[in-house]
């Protein structure tokens, strides 16, 4: 009789631990690495063929938190002139007509126990692409790095910069 | 159900919650429509300087403003009323701007007064229905039918008020307020020959003997004081500043004392004569003190003849050991401090022991001295006797003599029922309330301009009997207005246009942010007198002009004129025997004369004696409670001359067995979903007094009687050692 309680209990206990080791293993994170956008812009387009700068729509970063987005207004300033007649753009302007901003997915994001600044690593001279990859040459957005906590690391020890808990986790 | 229909929704289910786990774990990044403003950073917060306008204080603000929304509100370190420090109600009126019942634009009356029917209407429209009105008035020649009820008013507002009544050619212009320190200012002028408000200083004394002022919760200037508190108590190495508490009730100020002298309601002068003539007596008084103001000890002994030690004991049901403890701690220990506060003030008596509590002072010989009292900056000029202008216009109200009532504020549910005040306003033919929210005031308006936010606002303000310097704090909108409001002074100046002739020409603003400024650009003229804009942004990011204009001026001394203050005894409205407890109502920490109750963060701030929320209760002593067979939390009635009410029953050792004790602020009919028909208002049960030929505001001298209605009482607490965790009751 008391093997089999012996028994049962290294069974559940064995089912417990490879449960855990099923979720840790699961992909939890759910997020897509490049979600299909309510508008199929292509930074290839822009920031590639046109060589746009980053900084051009992204105009925040150097001195933000945030690097922002452009405004709706942003868009169709440019876009009143240019391939006005594509089907995108009209979509775009469409947007506009009724007043509505574009529900842009995100691709990039951080918990919010994570404080990133933009600026920090503008004036540390860091290029746009080391976090986010040849941007240029994508026509949708694909996250290209892992977003967790070693990668962070991984490159603030290669650049000397702090890895001291609070300079992220405030 | 079958055991296999039950299995099969199971699945069902289970499949479902994993499938919505599975699906795209992605946010939404909302781009602005139109770029924000030049000088807007998105993610990048602004402070703005800007003043509080809550409770009469004018305490200093900083507010966080991000991407165009104001955050959170914390206190400007610079200024000199509050130096960084704010109250819970200060960092709550983020809440009067982001309310979600807000009026939004104004509104006309469409159904009968109180229903809360109104129709939309545009500014226009409203500025020429009361312009219409108004001209009538004129037409009439009946201009002095107009009524114009504010809170107090300083600064630029006052005058603007001032120039418009007077350009109308109406006198009635009401400054009133429940808790306007009225009585304070009267008393300090009898006594001490200045019209002007005390200044106490309690981070240099050594002996505080307070006599019901609530300076932690509400009393003058409850963060600056809160403050000052902390100092006497540890900011000195060597001395920890003594504190005695004279009142029927603790409240957190008395909580905070060392000692507490339940005195009975109505014999704190009594008390404050009493403890002069043993220190007479004992020739422990300030001698220098007493000759310069004109009196000697012999001629004192002899008034006080009638305050002999066994009968102030008997008459305020102290102890007469303590009595004489206090009398030789209060005269031995130098700086020390007497002062009085409300619960005092309003009783029968109240002017009389006012002024005992302030000859104390000058026993202790602390006038214009460290530690001790004196004359507050920014002019004391104010109203002394608001209750009488309230009571003639009530009796112009009554006799049909206004036509037109202004209304700022919600003088509908902060004004004792007692006073007439209510019947005698349904009988004005039209009411225009400035109201932000649909309070019982506006629900009785014909026409409500609705008001800003603080936030959204323009203004200046110069706190009475908050510092001792003078101060003009500065309020500056922080955001773009939410809604189509409109400030007060901006629609009585449109009003004013709309109206032409004289009216127009007193008052040539374009706006009233104008008028600040011009006001500001006076001020500063004769010190400066150059580049004025550049002074103003200078003066905006400060957040207004601190101590640097004029001197305090001279001191306080002994107004040989005055006539000897003989507190007599109290009288209450109602018979002993059949209302056998004292009321006292107190303002809650949380809101204020009722103003905070709409604010819901306010709602949920327990109330740090009792740590009840989102209601009103009844502090009953636990050998009252225990003689009527009341226990924690059960639904008491508590019936007065004047009304009846129903609250839960807060059994609180804090208080004296023949006293019960309810909080201000609640049991509103409008103010929002938060405030709405929550908890009961207690001034519907507070009675009138004549003392002499004049009424007096005598809002702690009725009795009632208190009756077990159920056990039901619904209590909800943050915690609380008897259980009554029932915050499930509480639904938002």
């Amino acid at each position: 009789m008391n093997k089999w309680w012996y028994i049962a209990g290294v069974a559940a206990a064995a089912a417990v631990v490879a449960g855990s080791a099923l979720i840790y293993s699961l992909p939890l994170d759910t997020r897509d690495r490049s979600p299909r956008q309510p508008l199929a812009f292509s930074h290839k387009v822009h920031a590639g063929d046109q060589g746009i700068h980053c900084l051009y729509c992204h105009r925040h970063a150097p001195r933000s938190p945030v690097a922002g987005i452009p405004a709706v207004a942003d868009c169709r300033a440019c876009h009143l002139f240019i391939s006005a007649d594509r089907p995108e753009i009209i979509k775009l302007m469409g947007y506009w007509e009724k007043k509505e901003p574009i529900p842009w997915v995100r691709v990039y994001a951080l918990p919010d126990h994570v404080y990133f600044p933009h600026m920090m690593h503008i004036r540390a001279g860091l290029p746009c692409s080391s976090c986010h990859g040849e941007v240029a040459t994508m026509d949708r957005i694909t996250r290209s790095v892992s977003l967790k906590m070693g990668w962070c690391l991984d490159c603030h020890r290669q650049h000397t910069a702090s890895i001291d808990c609070w300079t992220c986790h405030i | 159900m079958k055991r296999r229909t039950f299995l099969q929704l199971g699945g069902m289910t289970a499949a479902g919650a994993a499938l919505a786990g599975c699906r795209s774990g992605n946010e939404k990044l909302i781009p602005y429509l139109i770029p924000a403003d030049e000088g807007v950073t998105p993610g990048k917060a602004e402070y703005y300087a800007s003043s509080c306008r809550f409770c009469p204080a004018g305490c200093g603000i900083l507010v966080r403003v991000s991407d165009g929304r104001a955050k959170k509100v914390e206190g400007n370190p610079a200024h000199p009323v509050n130096r960084g420090k704010l109250c819970a109600r200060g960092q709550a009126i983020l809440q009067e701007l982001y309310h979600p019942d807000r009026i939004a634009q104004p509104l006309k009356r469409s159904g009968s007064r109180g229903s809360g029917e109104f129709r939309k209407i545009s500014w226009d429209e409203g500025i020429a229905l009361l312009t219409e009105k108004l001209k009538a008035l004129q037409q009439e020649k009946t201009t002095d039918r107009l009524a114009l009820l504010t809170p107090p008013l300083s600064g630029t507002l006052a005058d603007l008020t001032d120039r418009f009544m007077a350009a109308f050619g109406s006198p009635n212009h009401l400054s009133f307020e429940l808790l306007a320190p009225d009585w304070l200012r009267r008393a300090t002028r009898q006594a001490f020959g200045r019209a002007s408000l005390p200044w106490y200083d309690l981070a240099e004394t050594r002996y505080l003997l307070g006599f019901g002022a609530d300076f932690v919760e509400h009393h003058l200037s409850p963060v600056q004081y809160g403050h000052a508190f902390g100092r006497m108590r540890q900011a000195r190495d060597t001395v920890r500043g003594h504190f005695t508490y004279v009142g029927g009730r603790m409240s957190l100020t008395g909580a905070s004392a060392d000692r507490w002298l339940p005195a009975r309601p109505g014999s704190e002068g009594t008390l404050a004569l009493g403890l002069a003539r043993l220190i007479l007596a004992d020739s422990l008084h300030d001698e220098q003190a007493l000759a310069a103001s004109g009196l000697q000890r012999e001629k004192l002994l002899r008034r006080l003849a009638g305050y002999q030690l066994t009968r102030v004991a008997e008459q305020t049901g102290l102890p007469q050991q303590a009595i004489v403890e206090v009398a030789r701690e209060f005269a031995t220990t130098r700086p020390a401090l007497a002062m009085a506060g409300e619960a005092v003030a309003f009783q029968s008596n109240g002017p009389e022991a006012v002024r005992a509590v302030l000859l104390l002072n000058l026993l202790a010989g602390n006038l214009n001295r460290p530690g001790g009292v004196y004359p507050a900056g920014g002019g004391g000029a104010g109203p002394e006797n608001s209750f009488s202008g309230l009571l003639s216009l009530v009796a112009k109200m009554r006799a049909d003599r206004i036509g037109v009532a202004m209304i700022q504020g919600n003088p509908v549910h902060a004004i004792p029922p007692a006073t007439g005040f209510q019947e005698a306003l349904a009988r004005v033919p039209f009411i225009v309330s400035f109201a932000t929210l649909l309070d019982d005031t506006a629900l009785q308006a014909d026409l409500i301009l609705p008001d800003h936010a603080a936030l959204e606002s323009w203004g200046d303000v110069i706190p009475q009997g908050s510092a001792r310097e003078a101060v003009v704090g500065l309020i500056q909108p922080v955001v773009t207005p939410l809604g189509d409001t409109r400030q007060i002074p901006d629609s009585l100046l449109a009003t004013a246009h709309r109206l032409g002739g004289g009216m127009a020409a007193s008052l040539p603003f374009q706006s009233y942010r104008e008028m600040v400024k011009g006001a500001m650009r006076r001020r500063i003229a004769p010190a400066r007198g150059t580049d004025f804009e550049t002074a103003w942004t200078e003066l905006l990011r400060q957040g207004g002009l601190f101590g640097k204009i004029g001197s305090t001026g001279e001191g306080f001394r002994r107004a040989t004129a005055a006539a000897w203050p003989e507190p007599g005894e109290p009288r209450f409205a109602g018979d002993e025997k059949e209302y056998p407890l004292h009321l006292q109502v107190f303002p809650s920490t949380a809101f204020y004369d009722g103003r905070g109750a709409p604010l819901p963060w306010l709602q949920q701030l327990p109330d740090p004696m009792s740590t009840v929320v989102w209601d009103s209760w009844v502090e009953i002593n636990p050998r009252t409670a225990a003689e009527l067979g009341i226990s924690h939390g059960d639904l008491v009635e508590v019936t007065s001359p004047a009304g009846s009410l129903r609250a839960p029953a807060v059994i609180y050792p804090g208080i004296r067995p023949d006293m019960v004790a309810i909080p201000l602020g609640q049991g509103q009919q409008g103010g929002g979903r938060y405030a709405r028909g929550r908890g009961a208002n207690p001034l519907s049960l507070l009675a009138m007094i004549d003392e002499g030929t004049e009424p007096r505001p005598a809002w702690h001298a009725t009795r009632v009687r208190l009756t077990r209605v159920s056990e039901k009482g619904n209590l909800v607490t943050a915690g609380h050692p008897q259980g009554s965790y029932r915050s499930d009751l509480v639904g938002i």
